[in-house]
């Protein structure tokens, strides 16, 4: 039996344009499977549509519709393609968590408050949101400093809030974008054991884009993009299948 | 409060832009409550004159109308349609221009009391002392408005100089906001002396006072058409001029509705400017947090979310400039009123309904002006946004 697929999509294509004449294809027919419980590394040089990949997977931009085959792209067994920008603002906010790079939090509001604006946005408010985004901070290691200020948090704190926003609603789909990238090699690595960690107790989902091969390394599978298509899906050399068989049974519970 | 560290990012600006919308709401306050003075002394103005007719001699260069003789009084009262006539004298107190004074001038007039028949409706109130009876015919006493007591510093039992002669003050109004505020009420026969000695000289000694009147206040019978009454009054005496609450809104109520247009005008264009100020500010907030609002959008924050906190925070940039404006302004108001009572020049009347509109307008000025901004932020594309430097 196989896992279900939690997000596919299929002839994927962006393409961006810069001026009048200046057209960027981005994305030129991208295929895309992942299972629920999976953790996948998105790679690939500068670009190479990698990060439009991401975006249209976590459905901050649509793609294109006017040309080419039509584009199919299902999220937790439904449709996203013809969804208009409430629905689709609205499943980020309920089944989606964003990591990014870097200027992730609100610089006005404290870490808790940070992970608190999720759960609002999930429609959740109050005590009870209180007490989840507090319970999402002791998670990533962040209790304590709930009532920091992003400026008064290290660049590694910082983004274990970000982490902590993104599973504060439980969703089952989160998307990192370079997540590690501005780290150092230590907090890097102490950041991907923490998404590993989430990966593997709460059989989330992960799609990481990134640069670094050691995140690639610590996924399940690797993307490889260049030119704005898929170059080939090599199975990462760690961790094991064997590795891998719990968390599957996690995901299908 | 997350609003308020919002307002606090860039604490200059912000103080500033409320300050632009403080001015404006200032503006509207002083001159709303301008307004309001004079729409006052306008509305009880047409409330003394509702119900009745008065008649004044024609011309003869003179402010308040040439003397009329007495017996015109009984003449007019021969009239059907006409119910009670009471004669009287109106004059200035004093031929003295007062300095630069845009209220009430103060007057002198003299009646008969109770000679209305009780067909009088403005309703006098006392603060202190008595009113005049018909018993004080031939004693030289008066009541005072309110104005008048306060800027003579007079009390009942106290005397002042009237046109020369001494009065003793029997007693003084309560305010009425109005004509009455600034008027010294006399009885008849001291007030024909008074007014006979404001006329020319060579006038003057040909007649004698008892037997001359400035006006008459005409009463109509019950069911008269006033109008029709100052019309037949006019065709009994050719001499006479009339006036109604009619003429009295044609007159006055155009020229108080232009002065109100303007006065509003001057705080409108104050709040536009303020208004620019807010959306340049919001603007400028805006593009500062263009990643901020773009992480909020990516991470499932709606647009009218976005919409809704950016207006909520423009809202009250402008409740706090209205805020700040009115009290500045009351305490204008306030500091003018006092100093102007000595002079009899109450100019300002700030009324709750003013002060509302006031705080409402800046309130629902600043959200309006944090709109447009608003909406631009929500409209980012997130992707964008987030890459914004």
């Amino acid at each position: 039996m196989t896992p279900m697929a939690l997000l596919e999509g299929r002839n994927l294509r962006k393409t961006y344009r810069l001026g009048r004449h200046t057209t960027v294809e981005a994305l030129r027919g991208v295929d895309f499977r992942i299972q629920q419980g999976e953790m996948v590394a998105i790679m690939g040089p500068s670009g190479s549509g990698k990060s439009t990949l991401m975006h249209i997977l976590g459905l901050l931009h649509a793609p294109d519709l006017n040309h080419g085959p039509r584009p199919e792209l299902f999220f937790d067994g439904r449709d996203m393609v013809a969804l208009g920008e409430a629905e689709r603002t609205r499943i980020r906010a309920r089944q989606m968590g964003f990591v990014f790079q870097d200027f992730n939090l609100v610089p006005t509001l404290t870490a808790l408050e940070n992970v608190m604006l999720s759960r609002e946005y999930a429609g959740i408010r109050g005590p009870a949101a209180r007490d989840a985004a507090g319970e999402a901070l002791d998670l990533v290691g962040l209790a304590g400093r709930g009532n920091h200020r992003p400026g008064e948090l290290s660049g590694g704190e910082q983004q274990r809030a970000a982490i902590a926003r993104a599973l504060v609603n439980r969703p089952s789909l989160i998307l990192a974008d370079e997540p590690t990238g501005n780290l150092d090699s230590e907090r890097s690595a102490e950041v991907l054991a923490l998404l590993r960690l989430f990966n593997r107790e709460h059989g989330q989902t992960f799609i990481l884009v990134t640069h670094d091969p050691e995140v690639g390394g610590a996924c399940d599978r690797v993307v490889r993009m260049r030119d704005g298509r898929v170059r080939d899906h090599a199975l990462a050399a760690l961790p094991g299948p064997a590795d891998r068989a719990p968390r599957a049974a996690v995901a299908m519970a | 409060m997350r609003l308020l560290r919002n307002l606090g990012r860039r604490k200059a600006r912000t103080t500033l832009t409320i300050l632009g919308i403080t001015i404006g709401i200032w503006a509207l306050v002083v001159f709303g409550s301008m307004a309001n003075k004079i729409n006052a002394l306008v509305a009880g103005g047409s409330e003394f004159y509702a119900g009745k007719v008065t008649a004044t001699g024609k011309g003869g260069g003179m402010a308040f109308g040439s003397p009329l003789a007495i017996s015109t009084a009984d003449r007019i009262a021969g009239l059907a349609s006409v119910d009670v006539v009471v004669p009287g004298v109106t004059m200035l107190m004093s031929d003295e221009i007062s300095g630069v004074s845009m209220g009430m001038p103060q007057m002198i007039i003299g009646q008969v009391a109770g000679a209305d028949r009780g067909r009088e409706s403005f309703a006098f109130h006392y603060a202190s002392g008595r009113a005049l009876t018909q018993e004080d015919e031939g004693s030289d006493v008066v009541v005072l408005g309110s104005d008048i007591a306060r800027q003579l510093d007079t009390q009942v039992g106290d005397s002042l100089t009237l046109r020369g002669e001494r009065f003793l003050v029997v007693g003084i109004l309560e305010p009425t906001l109005t004509a009455p505020d600034t008027t010294a009420i006399v009885p008849l026969a001291a007030g024909q002396r008074l007014y006979v000695r404001t006329l020319p000289s060579l006038v003057a000694a040909e007649l004698d006072p008892a037997t001359v009147v400035s006006g008459l206040t005409i009463y109509p019978r019950d069911g008269a058409d006033p109008e029709a009454v100052a019309a037949a009054i006019r065709a009994a005496d050719p001499d006479l001029e009339t006036m109604t609450a009619a003429d009295f809104d044609r007159q006055i109520g155009s020229a108080t509705s232009i002065l109100n247009s303007i006065l509003v005008g001057i705080a409108l264009i104050s709040l536009a400017v303020g208004g620019l100020s807010v959306i340049n500010t919001m603007a400028m907030s805006v593009a500062e947090r263009t990643r901020e609002i773009g992480i909020k959008r990516a991470i499932g924050g709606g647009r009218l979310r976005i919409v809704r906190e950016l207006v909520t925070e423009s809202a009250l940039i402008g409740f706090l400039g209205g805020a700040v404006g009115l009290a500045l302004g009351a305490a204008l108001v306030v500091i003018a009123n006092e100093a102007g009572r000595a002079s009899g020049t109450v100019l300002f009347q700030l009324t709750p309904g003013t002060a509302l509109t006031a705080v409402g307008f800046s309130t629902v000025l600043g959200a309006l002006a944090g709109f447009v901004p608003a909406l631009h932020a929500a409209r980012l594309d997130p992707v964008a946004a987030l890459r914004y430097e």
